[in-house]
């Protein structure tokens, strides 16, 4: 089929049909850590291993991001020689599991979640509070059962 | 590299606020405090350098001015990464992540961290429920990532992010102030016989500006220290979150000593250059295979999140929607959460919680039985009182089995840290005095996050107090006189999410005041007011958020009724020591008159186990709601002196708590406490509804309750 190189062009076959929101899990603080389980909306359109796999290699990398280790302390030593001017030609541990962060997902979705119609949105983007996932709907007709027709309504 | 956080023009005239224009008006009074800082500091040490450091470096040695300067240029880095960097602004939340209409969402919703309920409050200005330790500034505008507190003199929220460049700052410039004046006594020392040189008149001006801010400097060092050892932030300390109780979020002195400073730099949320999305998502798609036994397991499964029927509705939105004719019937309680038993309290709470789904893309479901699309439009059109009830019940089923984290506004207008901290404004010229000993800056700046324990200072910051309550009803008056009444007065009790729509205020945490702002139940139904809903409850457990979701389904029509007296508390307490309810339904229907209405109460509902405050704390909490939302609609600009007066005007309506029920059950021993409680003076409520609050509030048995400022509620089992 022709290639979509954004979501706009992306309504002529497939549209946005809903959003789930992952919600963060405080049950051990306020690190960042989301909850695996798999929201009943998306229980029809992905398997829940491939889910949980997901959710919780994004809270391993968290987990790393937020580590206090030796390399963050000499980093925070290195910044408060330079008097933080390095925080201006280098990047910080957590910017660089970011990074990670975003190519893992950006492979998913490509990989996994597009083809269930389905699209992980990073969620930094969210501030860190859910990760948002978008549900598409096939437009057009066909015979898949659980995606008829939205003109099927009857006198709605 | 650090962001700048603030926005707003630098000087200039101050513009007033404008309701359709979003910007914030500039006020040049907010860079006071950090010129005048920046002016001490830098002006002091520069003097110092010239005038006494000459001297010094040749008598002793050149160490004595480079130590000084190294020094100097920590505070200085440190002042700036303080002063200029992002403290951990959340992006508002777009509006797609609003489940619900907000009328239907909870203010509330609570998360167990570490086995201690913790509430999460809705923040109406962002529009999600703040995290854990987060807190809207309402100088700055924003929800900040473990707010710390507004500082003045750096005219900057201090937050995750820049906390620990706080912290150095303070230790820095307390070891710089040290270092000046001791070397400038040194210098006087050696120079008592020409004290009238010009050099010595500078040095011992420079000794009394370093000797005038060591107190105060070294004050906030030392109870910093205390607070970073004890893993606790401004906000959490001044308003008594863990007085008493248990900190969830302390691993202990070293490891909270290493966190501040040997955690790798937290990233910021604003300003992030957004990945456009190069995933193309074309059908057909995959799906995966159900087994029968997996649609089993579902149902049951989805008993405690939603039921079948809810679930197939919103997976198969696209699909014919005639089985949507009729709204669902509600399932019975006990059915309805199968898996929740009455005493495993943090098995629920420690499940995911059920991702809501968002219906706004739904495209041409228009059935009365889904939810916001009617009730917004009941709202909107106001509709008659039936038809809202109808209306509003059916999609409260739908929704309550969602679960819903709803996105909903709390009360206030803007928000009520904003209230609160524009009633910080406007009352800080009045107190002036510090707060403690380690608190200068907080009360001197006015702007800083105000201490709630200290009774001057609340009594001082009536205003202020008041304007957090107000800030949260005043608009809501507002909004209902704009607005419909008859929604509100209509609404059935919004569907609870599993884990409490309730707002439960601890007397033992009298600072807390965004939180505390619900609905207030002494208003009748006829006023066009916002109730605020008082609860005192000591404990939420998962069992009695289910009960009360469970009820909250039974709710019926007069719910008008409900908008006097939430008692959610005294819900909370009295169920929590009672066996589940039997009849819930029939209690609500019998309870909704009770109107128990401050935060401030306890009210002893021990002979209503609680049905019926729950459903009228229900009720009017989704009033509140559906206040907050048309309010923030209405507009955001609330001037601090409208919220004062309003507040008061509504505050002295509160004081008169019986009136308009006249129904009211017999156990209300604690009313005599309401209007004292609703008043704005929360210290002065908070001593006054402390002792007859403390027997009745250990009926619970064994959780403690202690709420904060940011819209966070501990709830510690004892």
């Amino acid at each position: 089929g022709p290639e979509f190189h954004n979501l706009q062009e992306l309504r002529q076959s497939a549209s946005l049909a809903n959003k789930v929101f992952i919600q963060r899990d405080y049950s051990e603080g306020t690190v960042c850590k989301f909850h695996t389980k798999l929201p009943s909306e998306l229980d029809s359109r992905i398997e829940k291993t491939l889910f949980e796999d997901t959710v919780k290699t994004l809270n391993n990398y968290y987990a790393e991001a937020e580590k206090i280790g030796g390399h963050a302390y000499l980093e925070g030593c290195l910044a408060c020689i330079t008097a933080y001017l390095i925080f201006l030609c280098m990047e910080t541990r957590y910017e660089k599991v970011l990074k990670k962060i975003s190519r893992y997902i950006q492979e998913q979705n490509e990989k996994i979640y597009a083809p269930r119609g389905l699209l992980i949105t990073d969620p930094i983007e969210r501030g860190m509070r859910v990760i948002e996932i978008s549900i598409y709907e096939d437009r057009s007709s066909s015979g898949s059962s659980t995606s008829s027709s939205t003109t099927s309504s009857s006198g709605r | 590299m650090p962001s700048s956080s603030k926005s707003g023009g630098v000087s200039g005239p101050t513009s007033p606020p404008h309701p359709t224009v979003p910007s914030r008006p500039l006020r040049p009074s907010r860079y006071v405090p950090v010129s005048a800082a920046t002016a001490f500091l830098v002006g002091a040490t520069t003097l110092f350098f010239c005038f006494t450091c000459p001297w010094l470096s040749e008598q002793f040695s050149v160490a004595v001015p480079i130590y000084n300067g190294i020094i100097f240029l920590f505070v200085l880095a440190n002042f700036c990464m303080a002063t200029f960097m992002d403290p951990g602004i959340f992006p508002r939340a777009e509006e797609d992540e609003d489940k619900e209409d907000d009328f239907r969402a909870p203010l509330y919703k609570t998360v167990e961290i570490r086995g201690i309920q913790v509430r999460m409050k809705w923040c109406s200005t962002c529009r999600f429920y703040r995290p854990p330790r987060c807190s809207h500034c309402s100088v700055c505008d924003n929800c900040v990532e473990d707010f710390d507190h507004h500082c003045p003199w750096v005219n900057n929220c201090i937050g995750r992010r820049n906390y620990r460049y706080f912290f150095l700052f303070l230790l820095s410039l307390t070891a710089h102030i040290m270092g000046v004046f001791g070397f400038g006594l040194l210098y006087i020392l050696y120079h008592t016989q020409h004290l009238d040189q010009v050099h010595s008149a500078v040095t011992m001006a420079v000794m009394c500006v370093a000797g005038l801010f060591f107190i105060p400097v070294a004050g906030l060092t030392g109870f910093h220290i205390v607070l970073v050892a004890r893993g606790r932030t401004t906000n959490e300390q001044v308003t008594g979150k863990f007085r008493g109780g248990v900190n969830p979020f302390t691993n202990g002195c070293w490891k909270n000593v290493s966190r501040v400073l040997c955690s790798s730099q937290a990233p910021r949320y604003l300003g992030r250059k957004r990945k456009s999305q190069t995933v193309s998502v074309q059908p057909p798609f995959l799906r995966p295979q159900l087994s029968e036994a997996q649609l089993a397991a579902k149902v049951l499964d989805n008993g405690i999140q939603g039921d079948l029927h809810r679930s197939k509705s919103s997976l198969e939105m696209m699909e014919s929607q005639s089985a949507d004719a009729e709204p669902p019937p509600p399932p019975k309680p006990e059915l309805r959460y199968p898996g929740l038993s009455r005493a495993s309290k943090s098995s629920l709470l420690n499940k995911a919680p059920p991702t809501p789904t968002m219906f706004k893309y739904r495209p041409t479901y228009s059935s009365p039985g889904k939810n916001h699309t009617a009730l917004t439009h009941a709202y909107a059109n106001q509709m008659s009182r039936g038809d809202s009830l109808k209306e509003s019940s059916s999609s409260l089923l739908q929704s309550s089995q969602q679960q819903g984290y709803r996105s909903e506004p709390s009360l206030d207008g803007r928000e009520g840290g904003g209230g609160e901290r524009g009633g910080a404004e406007r009352s800080a010229g009045s107190q002036g005095a510090p707060l403690g000993s380690g608190m200068p800056g907080y009360s001197l700046g006015g702007r800083s996050y105000p201490s709630f324990s200290d009774p001057t200072v609340l009594s001082g910051g009536a205003s202020h107090s008041s304007s957090v309550r107000s800030s949260h009803n005043v608009p809501a008056s507002e909004a209902t006189t704009s607005t419909s009444y008859k929604s509100l007065a209509n609404q059935t009790p919004p569907p609870a999410p599993r884990n409490g729509s309730l707002s439960y205020d601890s007397l033992l945490t009298p600072s807390e005041s965004p939180d505390f702002e619900s609905a207030a139940p002494e208003l009748s139904p006829r006023q066009p007011r916002t109730p605020v809903l008082g609860y005192s409850s000591p404990f939420l457990s998962a069992q009695i958020a289910h009960q009360r979701e469970a009820e909250l389904h039974q709710i019926s029509s007069s719910s008008s009724s409900l908008l006097a007296s939430p008692h959610r508390g005294a819900y909370l307490r009295s169920s929590a020591s009672s066996p589940p309810l039997p009849h819930p339904h029939h209690h609500h229907h019998h309870h909704h008159h009770h109107h128990r209405p401050t935060r401030f109460s306890r009210p002893p509902l021990l002979s209503d186990p609680g049905s019926l405050s729950y459903s009228s704390a229900a009720a009017a909490e989704m009033q509140y709601r559906l206040v907050r939302k048309a309010s923030a609609s209405v507009g955001e600009g609330h001037t601090g002196t409208k919220d004062e007066i309003q507040m008061r005007s509504y505050s002295r309506t509160n004081g008169q708590p019986r009136t308009f029920l006249p129904q009211s059950p017999p156990s209300t021993p604690s009313s005599p406490s309401n209007p004292i409680s609703i008043s704005t003076r929360p210290g002065h409520a908070y001593a006054s509804v402390a002792s007859p609050q403390s027997p009745t509030h250990k009926t619970g048995g064994g959780v403690k309750k202690v709420t904060g400022v940011g819209g966070t509620t501990y709830e510690i089992s004892v």
